[in-house]
């Protein structure tokens, strides 16, 4: 997929900005918050109608205005041209795809695909399993058909039951939720085990590409609980309710579901270096990306916040080569690229929200 | 406005389906526009309120002991179509699909809303599934979370009754109620209804 057009209004610190895409690769460039990253989230916006960093609706739209917009046209492999609009206002905010009111965010979904590359993503390694978890629902979200069901299934019975367990477990309700939750949890963990066996192969390869280490750099899923039928799930909450209920709330489940880095058998997070780390994240983004596509048909956009700068000569040649020419390329940075001047990157310079193409 | 003006806006704009801009549309139409037609309203607001109360068999809004479809001898009474609320009825009558009797839950399971066991209108129905003449309860609930977690727990309530118990649901939206649904699709959500394990 290719995005042609971009055009927003009102979002973050850009006030306006229209913007055309012709080349693979555009590069915006320009000093520390001058509105790279936003734009590149603004990019990323069109995926899951939710932006990457953390924060409500209020930081999305510019101080003193009531309404953040922006307006995508794509070229689509299976769709053809499409045009999504969207409107982020205080309280909530609306799309459309080609006019047509998205209604639900389980059917749109996955259509847009893109993958992130930032600087940030050494947090997937050194931080708490709820990152990597929300990595993976995210993936999976976008292209596991039934997955955002099981998953907003599973969290809102869950959350009956935790009231439950609060109120002493005791009513004949808390089965009844615990049946709910049952093939959900099911469903999320062979979902994960499934994606998170193709993404260590695919890791393992890429990481083989990118880096010049011999040891081996793999992912591997680290479910909290194994449960293959609704009935062995049943039986794990049954076995737990005495400890749940002291407790106020379900220890054991997909809800604890985690991931592991691993160089050379070692856990990452303890033996590898900075620079092996964040080789080790690259090679996931690579993975996610080529899963991504494999699973859809479609070639997401790969949005790189700001990583060009922090390789070195040899890791950004590598980069280059793990990345398919025929993928659309978005990337920020402070300074020009080393091969900006062989005419590949369309660049933009970006100064106070205000975007002019060099 | 005035005073009495406001008191009365803020009434009308707590009940249901009315924003502020129609509970004003509705207030100066009853005080200033028809003011004629104030006092019928009073009227049958006061009539209705000394006489509808619920059916203490199924729920369903009645006059009497009984509503209209339980006084109805007409109606099958091998089965009963549990719903949620009265609405749930209205549109599956609406239907046109089903002739026998209800049983209204007036809500469904929500522990998080502070909704328990105890604030459904339980006893009743399993006094009428107990009877010999009843042989199918059919459960008309949403098929959220909360309406499918009520199906389990309504089926093991039922499970010491000699009833087949089946479910609808089937080309009902996901996360839908009965109530939004269009009749054709009430319809074959009826024809298409599976026994329920
Ligand atoms: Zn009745």
């Amino acid at each position: 997929m290719k995005l042609s057009t971009i055009r927003l209004q009102n979002f973050r610190n850009i006030a306006e900005a229209s913007l055309e895409f012709g080349r693979g690769r555009v590069f915006f460039v320009g000093a520390n918050g001058q509105g790279k990253t936003n734009l590149l989230e603004a990019i990323g916006y069109v995926s899951a109608l939710r932006a990457f960093r953390p924060g409500d609706n209020r930081a999305l739209i510019r101080d003193g205005a009531g309404e953040a917009g922006i307006g995508y046209v794509l070229e689509h492999e299976r769709t053809g041209r499409s045009e999504v609009i969207v409107r982020i206002r205080l309280r909530g905010k609306e799309a459309t795809l080609d006019g047509e009111p998205v209604r639900r965010l389980a059917d749109y979904l996955g259509r847009f695909p893109t993958v992130l590359f930032s600087s940030g993503d050494i947090q997937l390694i050194r931080g708490a399993p709820a990152g990597r978890r929300r990595f993976l629902d995210l993936h999976l979200a976008g292209c596991e058909p039934g997955y955002l069901e099981a998953l907003q299934k599973y969290h809102r019975a869950l959350e009956h039951r935790n009231r439950l367990l609060k109120e002493g477990g005791a009513g004949s309700a808390l089965k009844a939720f615990e049946r709910e939750m049952a093939p959900a949890a099911v469903r999320l963990i062979a979902a994960r085990r499934q994606a998170m066996e193709k993404l260590g192969g695919l890791v393992e390869a890429f990481h083989g590409r990118i880096s010049d280490g011999a040891e081996t750099g793999t992912v591997a899923y680290r479910p909290d609980v194994e449960a293959d039928s609704a009935e062995a799930f049943l039986a794990l909450l049954a076995k737990n309710k005495m400890r749940d209920v002291q407790v106020g709330s379900t220890q054991r489940g997909p809800h604890r579901d985690d991931f592991a880095f691993r160089l050379g058998g070692k856990d990452a997070a303890i033996f590898a270096s900075e620079g092996q780390q964040r080789a080790l994240v690259l090679a996931l983004r690579f993975g996610q990306l080529r899963d991504v596509r494999e699973r859809s048909g479609v070639a997401p956009l790969v949005l790189a916040d700001d990583v060009l700068g922090e390789l070195d000569p040899v890791r950004r040649e590598r980069f280059w080569a793990a990345l398919e020419d025929d993928v659309q390329l978005f990337a920020t940075g402070t300074t020009l690229p080393g091969n900006a001047g062989e005419g590949q990157w369309q660049v933009f310079r970006v100064e106070a929200g205000v975007f002019r193409e060099a | 406005m005035t005073p009495a003006f406001d008191r009365l806006l803020d009434v009308l704009k707590r009940l249901p389906g009315l924003g502020y801009r129609s509970a004003e549309r509705i207030a100066l139409h009853l005080l200033v526009e028809k003011p004629e037609s104030l006092e019928s309203l009073v009227a049958a607001l006061r009539e209705a309120a000394g006489s509808v109360r619920p059916c203490t068999r199924c729920g369903n809004i009645a006059e009497g002991e009984l509503c209209a479809i339980c006084a109805d001898p007409n109606r099958d009474r091998a089965s009963i179509c549990v719903v949620e609320h009265v609405p749930d009825l209205i549109a599956m009558e609406r239907s046109g699909s089903y002739r026998g009797l209800y049983h209204v839950l007036q809500g469904k399971l929500a522990p998080i809303r502070g909704v328990g066991p105890d604030a459904l209108n339980i006893a009743p129905l399993l006094e009428r599934a107990g009877s010999d003449e009843v042989r199918e309860v059919i459960l008309a609930l949403s098929n959220d979370v909360e309406g499918e977690a009520t199906c389990h727990w309504l089926s093991d309530q039922l499970a010491g009754s000699n009833v087949r118990i089946s479910r609808i649901g089937f080309g009902l939206p996901s996360g839908g109620g009965v109530v939004f649904a269009d009749p054709v699709t009430l319809k074959s959500a009826l024809e298409g209804r599976r026994d329920y394990l």
